[in-house]
Order: C-alpha cells, then structure tokens, then sequence
C-alpha cells in the first residue's frame, strides 16, 4: 500500500525554523536523512522532495486572454507543503509509525518537533471507478 | 526547473465532486489523462498521483514514547491534496501556464473549470537517499 507522509507549515511556522540554529538545523536534518536510509534499505522507500518556501508560491486560476491569472497572496492561516515522502508499506500501522518518527526529528536544542505530519493513502489503479 | 502543481480541496468541495454525473466525471477524466499524456509527450512530465478520499486522512504526531499518536479530526476550512503533477520545466512561466491548463478542466455540465492549482519549486532532493 502507496501512502504519502505531508509535511506541512504556515508561514509563520517556516519563518520560525528559519530562526533555528544552523547546529539544530543539521541536527535536524541529519535524522531525516537517516530515516530515508533506513526507508530505502527496508525497500519502503518510493520518493521524497522538499519543496522551496511559500513565498515563491503562486495559486493559479484557469487563464484569460491565453494567459494564466496567477496569484501570491494567502491566508495567514493557509498550510503550505514543506515536503513529502512516499512510502510502500505493508499496513497502515507502519505507515502511521514512519510519520511519528518523522514528527520526532528533533528541534531547537534536541527537542522533538512533533510536526503533524498527514498520512494519505494513494488508491490502487482503478479504484473508485465505476 | 521542478514544480509541482497541486490541486488541494476542502471535504465540502470533495463532496461536490461526488454529485457530479457520470458523463461530467468521464469528461474531467479523459481531460486529465489527455493532459498528462501531452505533458509526456512534451517531455516536461515528472510524476502524477492521486490521492484517496479525505474521510481516511489521518495526521500523526510523534508521542513521547516515540509511538505515533493518530487523529482523524481536522477543521471545516482545511484544505486537503487531492492530487499533483511533478513537471520540470525551463521557466516558471511555463509552470504557471501548464497549472491553467489544469485548472481549466471540464467541469459540470462540460464548463470551463477555473480550479485553483497551486504550483511550487521543488528543492533538488536534500533528502533523497538514492541520490
């Protein structure tokens, strides 16, 4: 079963790690690298991207003129995708297990995040359809 | 360049979609697979998925014990990735213009659809352990 494990972060929530240390940065991401090793080696690795911040984000809206109406401004509130990772596991206990220590990677000063991190199943071809 | 173009929904707009008939679904379908197979064709094409229903989304947190702590209850307003496209492209121009594409799909009735798509730069992949 595909799931995908969705990163996500207000802006004010991207501005803050961007306050972090480089030291708790590294930290950081010296342990989410080593769960994508971990992941690859059991064979549960399928692929993972960081996306670039939400200030360069733009909501596109059908075109005019031939041309598409782009739009940067949002919410305060809006959740933007940090990142993702997507995983093949045998049930969705794992798939659960996988985000919970992705959510653990620590923060400032070695403390885990506790990112909420959403877990999405991807349905198999053909699924749904009628 | 990689972006990826999201579409995202809250339930109620999931739940509009399930109201749509059958030709109008069949329609959107064979846009969107339309689509992608011009994206492939042009070369700029990446990934695609879709994504399962909302009603089994699930966010975890890390407990202190290290288990995953799971909840299934989310706001009225929370937008939910209902799909994307990866495509790597020379401009984000190009990126915007592929995202109307998208947006414009067929919608009830076979109208022009004005979905908002949110297109993003992906980060080389930092992460990646097969890189």
């Amino acid at each position: 079963m595909k799931y995908i494990l969705l990163m996500s972060g207000t802006k004010t929530g991207v501005e803050g790690y961007h306050a972090w240390s480089q030291k708790d940065r590294d930290a950081h991401m010296a342990v989410l690298q080593s769960i994508g090793k971990e992941l690859s080696a059991s064979g549960e690795f399928i692929a993972t991207q960081g996306l670039t911040g939400p200030q360069e984000a733009k909501l596109v809206c059908g075109e005019k003129d031939g041309m598409p109406v782009t739009d940067g401004v949002f919410p305060e509130s809006k959740e933007f995708l940090l990142g993702y990772w997507i995983v093949d596991v045998a049930t969705p206990e794992r798939a659960y297990a996988i985000a919970g220590r992705i959510s653990a990677a620590p923060g400032p000063g070695g403390v885990p995040t506790n990112m909420p991190i959403e877990v999405r199943r991807f349905p198999s071809y053909g699924e749904g359809k009628t | 360049m990689k972006y990826i173009l999201m579409m995202n929904g809250t339930k109620a707009n999931w739940n509009e979609y399930t109201k749509w008939s059958k030709e109008d679904l069949a329609r959107n379908t064979s846009f969107m697979r339309a689509f992608s197979k011009e994206l492939k064709d042009s070369g700029v094409f990446v990934a695609t998925e879709g994504l399962a229903w909302p009603g089994e989304a699930k966010i975890v947190r890390a407990g202190k014990d290290g288990e995953p702590i799971t909840d299934g209850i989310f706001p009225e307003s929370k937008e939910f990735l209902a799909g994307y496209w990866i495509i790597d492209v020379e401009s984000p121009e190009e990126a915007y213009k592929i995202a109307a594409r998208a947006s414009a799909a067929p919608g009830p009735g076979g109208t022009q659809g004005s979905l908002p798509i949110e297109v993003r730069l992906v980060m080389t992949g930092a992460l990646d352990p097969s890189l």
